[in-house]
């Protein structure tokens, strides 16, 4: 699995696309579920949904790692600013932040991208 | 040369811009281009405090709120220039009084617009701010501004020989490096 963050808009899904070659049907652009298509875009869409039910979205990950474990996995990094006062966006911002730790830790790579420029975090 | 300046607040963008577009002056003209426009009595305070820091640098001072290409004018081009910031100017374009209605197509004039400046000057610095990694849901408005200010980023990366993310007044080259 290959693990690509930074902030919206910053050509996350333009650098995978131009990596990989995925047209459309390989991209599953994530909203209340998750699909492991070849890519999975704004997975963060998908833990803020995920805290909304009250479940844990890395349980959904660790019940079967062989689903995803050829995926490339697109997130936004949603870890800065100040602390949200809505209670909601709290729970969002910390389970997005530790399922990305979690990814991280079993990723085959992570590239962040800055204004468009890729820079690998990890081999 | 050209760099592009960006990172969250407080980071010390606009210090390390300042030092670096010093260094590519040399002994040559310096100019600040101002994109603030002042709304109340403590932004005129702010901006006069600012201008007499600068001028202690060597900085003259052009104030361009919008229209960036008309600061052209005015100025000797073969000469280093600070833009700070960007994310003022697109603000300034994108929601302009006196009706501050949202212009949608203020991004991608103004990408097109300071890469034209970037052009038509010896050396420029950019600085930007790095407004994207909120846990929030913006308002459509918001979210308008700030798809249009990672345009603007993006297209100045992309044009930039170097492009500087700061942090805690460290640098992170991610393309190019520091100039000589």
């Amino acid at each position: 699995m290959d693990l690509i963050i930074g902030g919206a808009y910053q050509g996350k899904l333009d650098y995978a696309v131009s990596t990989y070659g995925f047209n459309k049907d390989d991209i599953h652009t994530c909203s209340d579920d998750i699909v492991f298509a070849r890519c999975v875009d704004h997975l963060e869409r998908w833990t803020l949904a995920c805290v909304r039910r009250g479940e844990d979205p890395i349980e959904r990950f660790a019940a079967d790692p062989s689903a995803w474990s050829g995926c490339v996995i697109i997130c936004e990094d949603i870890s800065c600013g100040v602390v949200p006062t809505d209670a909601d966006m709290r729970s969002w911002r910390e389970a997005n932040g530790r399922l990305l730790n979690w990814l991280s830790l079993r990723a085959d790579s992570v590239t962040r991208l800055f204004c468009g420029i890729p820079q690998r975090l990890r081999r | 040369m050209k760099i592009f300046v960006s990172g969250g607040a407080k980071n010390g963008k606009s210090s390390f811009a300042q030092n670096t577009v010093k260094r590519m002056a040399g002994s040559g003209p310096l100019y600040y281009i101002a994109t603030m426009e002042p709304h109340d009595g403590e932004d005129d305070e702010r901006i006069r405090r600012h201008v007499a820091d600068r001028a202690g640098m060597g900085f003259q001072t052009v104030e361009c709120p919008r229209n960036i290409l008309d600061c052209l004018s005015s100025v000797d081009t073969n000469a280093a220039f600070l833009l700070d910031s960007v994310t003022a100017l697109l603000s300034n374009e994108m929601f302009p009084p006196p009706l501050y209605e949202t212009d949608v197509l203020a991004g991608k004039r103004v990408a097109l617009e300071l890469i034209e400046l970037s052009r038509r000057v010896r050396d420029i610095v950019f600085v930007s701010d790095f407004i994207y990694s909120d846990a929030a849901l913006f308002s459509e408005t918001t979210e308008q501004y700030r798809r249009a200010l990672a345009h603007v980023d993006r297209m100045l990366a992309a044009e930039c020989d170097g492009v500087a993310e700061l942090f805690a007044a460290n640098v992170i080259w991610h393309k190019g490096g520091a100039p000589e």
